[in-house]
């Protein structure tokens, strides 16, 4: 008899926390939230105005999810048929709910604005959760997938990380988030307005490099001449994704989906689901192991920052100005009726590449034009020479010179800079200085020369010789001191991080291209017609000193 | 060898868009530069603004040209009601047409003022005048590489890309260099022959006016 009362307390005690702690469990909680929901439909909610989505949802019998239509192994629809990891992961979803799901196409740009005017009651699209986005929609914890950028290129090109990239330019899409990072390793960024070409780019070797979502390159990965061709590099910029709902009016829906997150990921419906279609599953397996332990197995655990995952942080730092710019942009606005937005003055980052990006290009200008004297005093003498021997060097190199594409000739000197000094934009710059000086100096020095020659016919004599050639080929030595100056923005070509460098960097990571491009085209004439002036000036002196 | 005889037929396909639009852009800034030369040659209000628009014309890098008409036209751009966008090469060759306009401009003005002057054959130097600046153009043309456009340029710093050792890629730099110069060099050879031969024959029938008037 006393063993038994024994037994049956120690059974009591035993029991009492277990029961405590199913209560507790999110799959209780969960239970729970719909029962009420349901309940809440069922006594006349709704009617009511502000009834939760989840109650709405109950009345309809069906659950409207936006989804993306032409995202390979993510959401695909061919004719009236839905596949894809997000389709089956809302089909889960509404099972779980109890209800039909009823889909609704969304992409990129209409995501956000379906769900804040009520078309759909949540989005599972391919959509980031970051820190910009967390003020227009409320976003699902725990996540129900993880991207990162993907560098992808030739098997045969050795990259292993953002040592062996600097310098390369890469592929990338107008507006990802990630670009900024390539640009802070001293990546050439060559932009698309569409992701969709980067791995026909790829293949016609228009770009050797492309960054994008894996989740975006899981899909060529799947060709088997694409898989053998390329491969990827290495990754960055991990951003969860996020299920979401709108800010208001769908705090139970939003609930009852994090407790179904939390479950899917604890009970590996998110990992089985994935499975089936093939996508990366690296974020899901470590989110099963996190999910299954108690701390985080409980209905608090979508709120416990130890669980979940933060959102990616994208705010820029503002500069201390952004409030001038903003009342600018406004007045300006209203003014002209003209949308400015001048992204280069928002944020310190910006703000620091485009100081930055002046001050080089005076720098290269002003680097040229000297560049480009020199080299047409040296050739010039060179080519005037009685010396054969000099003569004939000096020709060797300026039909060298002549006949090399400007392109071409950065591309040369900066290989050579390269191969002697470590990456930096320093030997960008100076490899600029000397190609544009090179090539322009020694079309002006051959005009010197001939300068020389001419005078030589004339039988002037040789006293004074050469700098009365400079007064006579001082119109061509001109025009090419300006096609010096005028050839600068090139150098970004080789990365020489110059204004046009700089700016392209911003668009590639802000709003307002037109805007930038117009100050761009602005800028860059109005220093060449300055230049234009000077130049003019040295021409009248090197003309007077002849005369003279 | 075999990477050379596989490089050099795509080179040379490459440098065929050069040409082809350097072509664009002398026609396209042909027909703006001659235009502006009349208007100035004829002055007036129109001939006084022809002056400062060839100077921006003069002024306008390239380069940034092309990235400007890249990035400035919207892509929802339409023209007489039509979808509008630029193609590669058409970008390039548009963002070559200000330097192709002011050029043509400048020395289509002196070709109207000989013709006014009764001088046709020293008009006549305008046409190597142009053949320079469509050599000029073939070369500028390289700066298409940089917006993925497949030219000469970009099929030589692929090759490059690729190339396994430092000496490989300046192999391949200098084939570049040959493959252009050789048109180039040709090129402006037969500039240098024609303003030759066309400077004889107007230094010929003005001696032979002067030897009638005389």
């Amino acid at each position: 008899m006393v063993r038994r009362l024994l037994a049956v307390v120690a059974m009591l005690l035993v029991a009492t926390p277990l029961q405590a702690q199913d209560d507790r469990s999110p799959d209780r909680a969960l239970a729970r939230l719909l029962a009420e929901a349901r309940a809440a439909g069922d006594a006349g909610g709704c009617t009511r105005p502000d009834a939760d989505r989840l109650v709405r949802v109950y009345c309809a019998g069906h659950i409207r999810i936006g989804v993306r239509e032409f995202y390979p192994l993510f959401a695909t629809r061919d004719g009236g048929v839905r596949d894809g990891y997000e389709i089956d992961v809302a089909d889960a979803i509404a099972q779980r709910l109890g209800v039909t799901p009823e889909f609704s196409r969304v992409n990129a740009a209409t995501r956000i604005p379906l769900l804040a005017e009520d078309r759909v009651d949540m989005v599972i699209a391919t959509m980031g959760h970051n820190t910009q986005r967390d003020s227009q929609v409320r976003f699902i914890r725990p996540h129900y997938y993880e991207s990162e950028t993907t560098v992808v290129g030739p098997r045969a090109l050795k990259i292993a990380g953002w040592a062996d990239i600097a310098n390369h330019t890469v592929c990338a899409t107008v507006g990802n988030g990630s670009n900024a990072d390539l640009v802070d390793h001293d990546v050439r960024l060559m932009l698309f307005d569409e992701a969709g070409v980067l791995p026909a780019r790829l293949e016609d070797e228009t770009c050797l490099l492309a960054a994008q979502d894996d989740s975006f390159f899981a899909e060529a990965f799947t060709h088997p001449d694409f898989a053998g061709r390329f491969d990827q590099k290495f990754g960055f910029a991990q951003v969860p994704w996020g299920m979401a709902v709108a800010k208001s009016g769908s705090d139970r829906l939003a609930r009852a989906l994090d407790l179904m997150s939390q479950i899917f990921h604890r009970d590996g419906v998110f990992l089985g689901i994935a499975r089936k279609h093939r996508i990366g599953t690296a974020y899901l397996e470590r989110e099963q192991t996190v999910w299954q332990q108690p701390a985080c197995n409980n209905d608090a655990g979508s709120g416990n920052p130890a669980c979940v995952r933060p959102a990616l942080d994208t705010e820029l730092p503002p500069t201390p100005f952004v409030g001038a710019v903003d009342a600018f942009e406004a007045r300006f606005r209203a003014f002209t009726g003209i949308d400015l937005a001048l992204p280069m003055l928002r944020t310190a980052p910006a703000w620091s590449l485009l100081r930055s990006g002046i001050v080089n290009t005076l720098i290269l200008i002003a680097g040229a034009l000297i560049s480009t004297a020199a080299f047409a005093l040296l050739l010039g003498g060179a080519l005037g020479s009685r010396s054969a021997t000099l003569h004939w060097l000096a020709r060797a190199l300026t039909v060298t010179l002549q006949s090399s594409p400007i392109v071409l000739t950065l591309v040369v000197a900066s290989t050579f800079a390269h191969a002697l000094f470590p990456y930096s934009d320093a030997v960008s710059l100076g490899a600029s200085i000397v190609a544009l000086g090179m090539a322009n100096g020694s079309n002006a020095g051959q005009a010197i020369s001939e300068a020389m020659a001419s005078l030589r016919v004339e039988g002037r004599g040789e006293a004074g010789l050469f700098r009365r050639a400079l007064g006579r080929s001082a119109t061509q030595l001109i025009a090419f001191l300006v096609n010096a100056a005028k050839g600068t923005p090139i150098a970004s070509f080789i990365g020489a991080p110059e204004l046009l460098s700089a700016l392209t960097d911003i668009t590639s990571f802000s709003s307002g291209r037109v805007t930038t491009y117009w100050l761009l085209l602005i800028f860059y004439t109005a220093v060449i017609m300055i230049v234009v002036v000077l130049c003019r000036r040295l021409q009248a002196v090197l003309e007077q000193g002849t005369a003279a | 060898m075999t990477g050379l005889g596989e490089f050099l037929p795509r080179l040379l396909g490459g440098m065929v868009v050069n040409f082809e639009i350097a072509a664009l852009a002398l026609l396209l800034g042909f027909a703006v530069g001659f235009l502006l030369a009349a208007l100035r040659l004829y002055g007036g209000a129109l001939g006084a603004m022809a002056v400062p628009l060839i100077a921006l014309m003069r002024a306008a890098p390239t380069f940034v040209v092309m990235f400007f008409l890249l990035n400035a036209i919207p892509r929802d751009a339409e023209l007489f009601g039509e979808p509008f966008e630029l193609s590669g090469v058409m970008t390039v060759a548009l963002s070559l047409v200000p330097y192709a306009a002011a050029y043509v401009a400048d020395s289509g003005l002196a070709a109207l003022q000989q013709m006014r002057a009764g001088e046709p054959l020293a008009a006549l130097l305008f046409l190597p005048n142009l053949m320079r600046a469509f050599f000029v153009m073939v070369m500028s043309s390289g700066a298409a590489a940089a917006i993925g456009v497949t030219e000469g340029i970009s099929i030589i710093l692929r090759a490059a890309e690729k190339a396994p050792s430092f000496g490989d890629r300046l192999v391949l730099f200098a084939v570049g260099i040959v493959c252009f110069g050789i048109p180039l060099q040709a090129g402006l050879a037969v500039v240098r022959l024609l303003q030759r031969r066309l400077g004889h024959l107007l230094l010929r029938t003005r001696r032979a006016a002067a030897e009638g008037g005389g």
